[in-house]
């Protein structure tokens, strides 16, 4: 019964083959608000779904299984040039990495806030998804190039928004991941750590194909300045709620 | 006198919210207000550094009371911050002019912010996750500096290239992190290298977490520093603003130098790691220096100049002599940041004034051509050529410190020294003077100067960086061999001098030690040098490996 559970909470922290469910999943719906919500509630499901099983999972199979759909997400999204698939494949390799945090014997409360902190930057991502669709018909990397020089808000907001994909400081996913690191062991610890070098080499190679580069492309309209307060609004907010609840 | 430790790195980022919020009412006059606010704070740096020495208190610690956030007061976090916020402000008043022409002057001087933050985080931070946070921010800021130009396609490539070896640094630092913390249970620097000093030999995992962590953080030095094979990055990233190459490389390729020297608790624990610090940092000197002598392009040259210096600092660090490596790449900072910075102005002269001076120093040095054979007997010239530079290194080392000898470390650096003023002595006494005997004194006054200065500079910088006599022994014994090994060291280094010298007066002389025989390998030596050993594209034809398996399991599995 708990492997059944944990084969369930497969489906929810994703783990391959059961990850291409959430992935096809996300991309049924075009609505992003249902596309952010499904990234934000789908891992707390199976982290309660973990937690009812009740089983330890130092050394299991379920751990290293996290961990190689980690990595192997993280791989495949070196040449995903779609933004949407591009969320879904990166939250796909952070949610995976529950299943390691999950095993050092974390508390319900802090499972629960890494699997949040890990779904900003793709909730986040699917709001600038719809940023590009609306412009540009479609979200493609490479669709225009060089945004940073006309469109420097929309730039502005894809760098910082990407930044926190690659869990870089001070983005909630850059806590997340330390704290993951320093309570784990040394084998787990370095696929972990692959799995960031290749988060921030796709991420690079999404902002060579849209914020840099010779401008190319149709001319859009800027991010309207009220809707840029906003997200800067959004984005300092979950950084300083992340800072106090990492107890800075 | 803590607590204004804390606006060392807080006042750049006010800068840089404050040139964003106010680039579209101030214009270009927000340079002014970057600099100004540059000018406090190397004030503050300044004022920080001389309390410091004056009040005679010791390192001091402040966290904001929570697991981690705090800033350090030692030596090492005084003196980097008084240099980093130096440079910092000299480039930002140089880019003022500079690069009025350029688009994204405000976002220029808002990155130029973030980055001396960044860096002034990193040199004052006081716990592991603060120490991290500078260290990845540095990257980042790194990246988009070099992109400052963000429709220039190899100014990207160059960028990403540069991104991804601090990534790959990056990582390692974090590993030592986590096996410091699971080993001594603090992230604070004081506790932890109170704790680590105290059990050196402590495990965690079945490994000996000194030398793991100090294995780690040497991985981590060699990315940020260019050290061989992580260098390729370095020679690639002259396409970025010239004020981004002065800072880059008067200052942040350095990090590694000074990560190592905050680790030096770790190290002093890992003899076998200042062993591999000493290998790795030779080879990148050697390897550094032989591709700067066979490019072509000037830029690239510098470049690879610059990485030959930073593999000099890595091996300083690794015969245990962690403060000349601080004094070596402050120095080496000075010097370059001259050069990148002067650059400009000696493009505009020569432009202005193509006639090329005609003096004997300018034909020795640039025609490479000597003067008539000199009148100085030859035997006197030998005995000068070794003999005098061995006697001024010892006499000056004797004076400032008789027990220097006793350390393996400083025979080490002494025989560099030697060698080094022996080839000035037999490089330079072919000029073309009217009086040979006076310019020969000339150069071994010069040469005396030099030495006597730098060893008591050095020697006053060492006691200031590590006042604990007892650790900066430990440090020297830590990196020493047993003295067979270190003999036998020492006599092959000898021998491959002597033997490249004499490769070189025949060489001078258009022959050769082993006549016709190694053309072709000599050629084919020279290609591969040429093309930079083919390390860039070893890389390349790995990660184009990798996209391409990316893309066919994609396509392969329906990009779900």
């Amino acid at each position: 019964m708990n492997t059944l559970l944990l084969l369930l909470a497969g489906f929810f922290l994703p783990l391959f083959p059961l990850s291409m469910a959430f992935n096809w999943l996300l991309g049924r719906f075009n609505n992003p608000v249902v596309r952010a919500a499904l990234i934000l509630v789908w891992p707390q499901i199976g982290v309660l779904l973990v937690l009812t099983a009740g089983v330890p999972l130092t050394g299991s199979v379920f751990l290293w299984w996290g961990l190689i759909t980690a990595a192997f997400y993280a791989w495949r999204l070196l040449t995903v040039r779609e933004l949407g698939q591009w969320a879904a494949m990166l939250a796909t390799s952070a949610f995976a990495l529950t299943w390691v945090m999950a095993a050092d014997g974390a508390r319900a409360i802090d499972l629960h806030a890494f699997v949040l902190g890990f779904a900003v930057a793709p909730a986040l991502l699917v709001a600038v998804t719809t940023l590009l669709e609306r412009r540009l018909g479609a979200a493609y990397s490479g669709l225009v190039t060089g945004m940073a020089r006309d469109i420097p808000r929309l730039a502005g907001l894809i760098t910082v928004v990407l930044l926190a994909a690659m869990a870089l400081p001070i983005s909630p996913g850059f806590f997340v991941m330390l704290d993951l690191l320093l309570e784990s062991d040394p084998a787990p610890v370095i696929v972990a750590l692959l799995t960031w070098l290749l988060w921030s080499w796709a991420g690079t190679r999404l902002l060579r194909d849209t914020v840099f580069g010779p401008r190319s492309g149709k001319n859009v309209a800027d991010l309207p300045v009220p809707l840029a307060w906003a997200f800067a609004g959004v984005i300092v907010a979950a950084v300083v709620l992340n800072l106090i609840w990492t107890g800075v | 006198m803590i607590k204004l430790q804390w606006l060392i790195p807080l006042l750049p980022v006010l800068s840089a919210l404050l040139v964003h919020l106010l680039a579209g009412r101030l214009g270009r006059r927000v340079a002014q207000l970057s600099v100004g606010m540059g000018v406090i704070t190397f004030l503050v740096a300044l004022w920080q550094i001389v309390v410091f020495i004056t009040s005679d208190q010791g390192p001091s610690w402040m966290g904001i009371g929570g697991n981690w956030g705090s800033v350090y007061l030692d030596p090492l976090s005084a003196t980097m911050a008084l240099v980093v916020s130096g440079f910092s402000l000299i480039v930002h008043i140089y880019s003022v002019r500079y690069m009025a022409e350029e688009p994204g002057y405000a976002r220029f001087f808002m990155l130029l912010d973030l980055m001396t933050a960044s860096i002034l985080l990193f040199v004052t931070a006081g716990d592991l996750i603060t120490l991290l946070i500078a260290w990845h921010l540095v990257s980042v800021m790194m990246y988009f500096l070099l992109g400052q130009n963000t429709e220039s396609r190899p100014g990207e490539r160059y960028a990403f290239w540069t991104f991804l070896t601090y990534r790959i640094g990056d990582l390692p630092m974090v590993l030592a992190a986590v096996i410091l913390f699971q080993a001594y249970g603090a992230l604070d620097f004081p506790t932890l290298f109170d704790r680590l000093m105290a059990a050196p030999d402590t495990e965690v995992f079945g490994m000996p977490a000194a030398i793991t962590a100090a294995g780690l953080i040497a991985v981590s030095a060699f990315a940020k520093s260019a050290q061989f094979p992580l260098h390729t990055w370095l020679p690639y990233t002259m396409d970025g603003p010239t004020p981004v190459s002065a800072l880059m490389h008067a200052g942040i390729v350095n990090a590694g130098g000074i990560i190592i020297n905050r680790f030096a608790p770790a190290f002093v624990n890992a003899d076998g790691v200042l062993h591999l610090l000493f290998v790795v940092g030779l080879l990148t000197a050697v390897i550094g220096s032989v591709l700067m002598l066979t490019q072509n392009d000037i830029k690239k040259s510098l470049g690879y100049s610059t990485m030959g210096q930073m593999g000099f600092m890595i091996m300083e660090t690794g015969v245990g002599a962690f403060s000349l490596a601080v004094f070596h790449l402050i120095a080496h900072g000075m010097f370059k940041a001259t050069m990148f910075l002067s650059s400009g102005d000696l493009i505009g002269d020569a432009r202005r004034h193509d006639d090329v001076p005609q003096n004997p120093l300018y034909t020795f040095l640039v025609d490479r051509k000597t003067g008539k054979p000199t009148r100085l007997p030859w035997l006197a010239i030998g005995v000068v050529t070794l003999v005098v530079p061995l006697a001024i290194l010892l006499l000056a080392h004797w004076a400032v410190s008789p027990d220097f000898f006793q350390k393996q470390g400083a025979i080490v650096l002494l025989f560099f020294g030697w060698i080094t003023g022996v080839q000035v002595l037999f490089a330079t006494h072919r000029l073309d003077a009217t009086n040979p005997v006076r310019m020969m004194l000339m150069i071994l006054l010069s040469f005396a100067l030099i030495v006597i200065g730098y060893s008591i500079i050095g020697h006053t910088f060492e006691t200031f960086l590590y006042p604990d006599a007892a650790f900066r022994e430990a440090l020297y014994h830590a990196a020493g061999l047993d003295a067979v090994t270190f003999d036998g060291l020492v006599i092959l280094l000898g021998l491959i001098v002597l033997v490249g010298w004499i490769g070189s007066y025949l060489a001078s002389r258009e022959e050769s030690l082993f006549g016709n025989r190694f053309t072709e390998l000599r050629l084919t030596l020279y290609s591969l040098i040429s093309r930079e050993l083919y390390i860039a594209d070893l890389y390349e034809r790995l990660s184009q490996a990798l996209l391409a398996g990316s893309k066919r399991i994609n396509v392969w599995m329906r990009w779900r």
